[in-house]
């Protein structure tokens, strides 16, 4: 008597579930997820819609929220591409390797990292010394750096941001942030802050700086002029080359990380953004193609 | 919370806001804070009515009932890159006493949800290398790594929790205790964690001048495959001692499954029946806890729908084997629209190896709120 009521019960519950979730397993499509840094979405988006736009059968959803909110999806298996500003720490590696994730990373795009300053501001270069400096709140007068005698006010992004991560770990020497360095939720923040704010600097990916008809930065901007120190020549983040070559001392790659091989879909996508349609979009929104080595390493890991 | 344990936790507060005000005395721009609430209850249907448990919710004329179980605020101040502070109040009906009658010796009670302090800490990254030291009332070791696991303490709590309530064996541990943990990674094989505190929990004082000690360590041969070794020992008087061990395996290697398996064993030199002798006399026949889990969950949809299943063996008396429970939870996560608001409708099996002992069957739908 007792096994038929559990019985009976089960088989109720069991087509409740069946009635409740067949239509949602049967709704859910194969579709692309890609979460992470807020210096590629735009980049990552518009790569998106034109792939889209030529394989209607490859639907793409892009979200931001950050380098390290994308590499913590794609350990936790919630999303298929990481994009990421920034290579993988040791701790996220090591996190990954517990939940049974191999991170491979591919190089879809190199960025110039530009120090910005408001336009009123008559400094044009730093070296990476003083950026560290002015950004561990070292230096807090531009007066100490060869600027004006006003109080630097420093904007800067959040720490699950990739570019804070790389600046901390390239520019500060691993140190600590100054805690009166205004935490601001996207490159475009940063921007908006600087341009109202004399005495302010700001770092953003350089396709975030440039006016697309001018070739030049926005209004109320400019770009700084970095050196690796004191004896070493002055570079642009707007000098290709320079960029290139490295001599551009902050440029880095932007990533986008796979758990493993990609699946065919995800391969697909990613070999198309590296390939000339998409290395030509990514020189059209304002960052620099990858280079050889970087193809190479890419090529190596879609096998 | 009796007043030896306010004036600790008052003594933490202030101690913890005056080193914060140190650290932000030069700051223009708060830093970052975050609020999180999360809130689980339930409809709960009594499928069997004559169960061990079932039958006197039967007699009680109860086989139904909307159940609060937990509610969670927790503030968390990132004061910078190595430094973290951490507040949560829990609210349960445990903490139920409203009233007490000195001259009839009485108590009132009621079953509100009242909330109480579970983690008052600060977390303080990079002592050593790849490390968090966390000083406070703090999360326990023997809960926290099977309890992020198994991921479903809105359902149920993890074997070594679950059943104090249903045996009236007390394992002695608890989820939060005041006291240090540290834990770190030493490379991606190895992982480590070693803690000091009190051994009473959050639910009291420091009772005696002995401390809890327990820490593990975590190897990971290959990836997703962890194997996680824990032991604590606790002097409980000058005569008496406890130790706890478990060892977890944890599998991960296919794509959105996840298998567990946990084992314990608690070993007190306080738990002994005593057993009367043919002359009259009685002797202390010592016993162990034991019991071993083993769970796992497949995502069936990532972010909406997952299916999890557990299985427990429990031993409240290692003497005495009638009195062996086993468990069989079976259920789904539904997050039909975002994962801040979920569905999860489970089953309950109980097992008595005890004949006379009937089984229990219970279904749930288990709301799970986080904002």
């Amino acid at each position: 008597m007792k096994k038929m009521k559990i019985g009976k019960l089960m088989a109720i519950i069991e087509l409740g579930l069946a009635l409740v979730f067949t239509p949602v397993l049967l709704a859910q499509k194969k579709m692309i997820q890609i979460k992470g840094s807020d210096t590629m979405i735009n980049l990552v988006q518009i790569l998106a819609e034109e792939y889209m736009a030529k394989n209607p059968q490859s639907p793409i959803a892009v979200l931001g929220g950050g380098s390290g909110t994308g590499i913590s999806a794609l350990i936790n298996n919630t999303c298929d591409i990481a994009d990421s500003s920034r290579d993988l720490k040791e701790k996220e590696f090591n996190q990954a390797w517990e939940k049974g994730v191999r991170p491979r990373l591919f190089a879809i795009a190199v960025d110039g990292l530009s120090i910005i300053v408001n336009s009123k501001n008559p400094l044009t270069k730093l070296t990476m010394g003083q950026v560290g400096a002015i950004y561990r709140g070292e230096v807090k007068n531009w007066k100490a750096v060869g600027g004006p005698d006003l109080a630097i006010s420093l904007y800067g992004r959040q720490s699950n941001s990739g570019t804070y991560v790389f600046l901390q770990e390239h520019v500060l020497n691993n140190k600590n942030y100054s805690p009166d360095m205004k935490e601001m939720n996207g490159n475009a923040q940063i921007i908006e802050g600087v341009r109202a704010d004399e005495g302010s600097i700001g770092y953003v990916g350089v396709g975030y700086v440039i006016d697309r008809a001018t070739g030049k930065p926005g209004p109320g901007l400019k770009i700084l002029l970095i050196s690796k120190d004191e004896k070493s020549q002055e570079f642009s983040p707007l000098d290709k080359q320079a960029v290139d070559t490295g001599k551009y001392p902050i440029a880095r790659a932007l990533y986008q990380a796979t758990n493993g091989k990609p699946r065919p879909d995800v391969a697909a996508f990613i070999r198309w953004e590296i390939g000339p349609e998409g290395q030509k979009i990514v020189e059209r929104e304002g960052f620099y193609p990858i280079g050889a080595a970087d193809q190479e390493k890419n090529d190596k890991n879609l096998k | 919370m009796n007043s030896k344990t306010q004036r600790k936790a008052a003594f933490l507060v202030a101690l913890t806001v005056t080193a914060s005000l140190g650290l932000w005395a030069q700051a223009t721009t708060p830093p970052p804070q975050t609020f999180l609430t999360t809130i689980y209850f339930d409809y709960s249907f009594n499928a069997t009515n004559n169960g061990n448990l079932t039958g006197t919710d039967a007699a009680n004329a109860l086989n139904n009932k909307f159940a609060f179980r937990r509610a969670y605020f927790t503030y968390e101040n990132k004061i910078n890159d190595n430094l973290k502070f951490r507040f949560r109040l829990d609210a349960d009906n445990t903490a139920n006493i409203t009233s007490i009658d000195f001259a009839k010796s009485s108590t009132k009670k009621d079953d509100k949800l009242r909330p109480f302090m579970k983690h008052l800490y600060l977390d303080w990254a990079g002592l050593l290398p790849n490390s968090s030291l966390k000083i406070g009332m703090v999360e326990t070791q023997a809960f926290k790594v099977a309890e992020d696991r198994w991921g479903y303490r809105s359902v149920a709590k993890t074997i070594l929790d679950g059943y104090k309530d249903i045996t009236g064996v007390d394992t002695r541990t608890s989820s939060a205790d005041i006291g240090a943990n540290l834990t770190g990674s030493v490379n991606k094989y190895l992982r480590y964690g070693a803690m000091v505190m009190n051994g009473e929990g959050y639910s009291h004082p420091e009772l005696n001048k002995y401390k809890k000690f327990g820490g593990y360590l975590q190897l990971i041969p290959v990836a997703g495959l962890n194997v996680w070794g824990y032991a604590e020992t606790e002097r409980l008087s000058d005569s008496a001692t406890a130790q706890m061990y478990k060892v977890d395996v944890y599998f991960d290697m296919i794509p959105n499954l996840n298998i567990s398996g946990e084992w314990l064993t608690y070993d007190s030199d306080n738990n002994f029946n005593k057993v009367a002798q043919p002359d009259g006399s009685t002797v202390n026949n010592h016993y162990n806890v034991r019991g071993f889990s083993i769970f796992g969950t497949y995502k069936i949809i990532i972010d909406k729908l997952n299916v999890f299943a557990r299985f427990d063996s429990y031993t409240p008396d290692s003497t005495n084997d009638s009195k062996n429970i086993g468990l069989v939870i079976v259920g789904f996560d539904w997050a039909p629209i975002h994962s801040s608001w979920k569905i999860q409708p489970n089953v309950w099996f109980y097992n008595y190896k005890d004949s006379a002992k009937k089984s229990d069957v219970v279904a749930n739908l288990t709301f799970f709120l986080s904002f």
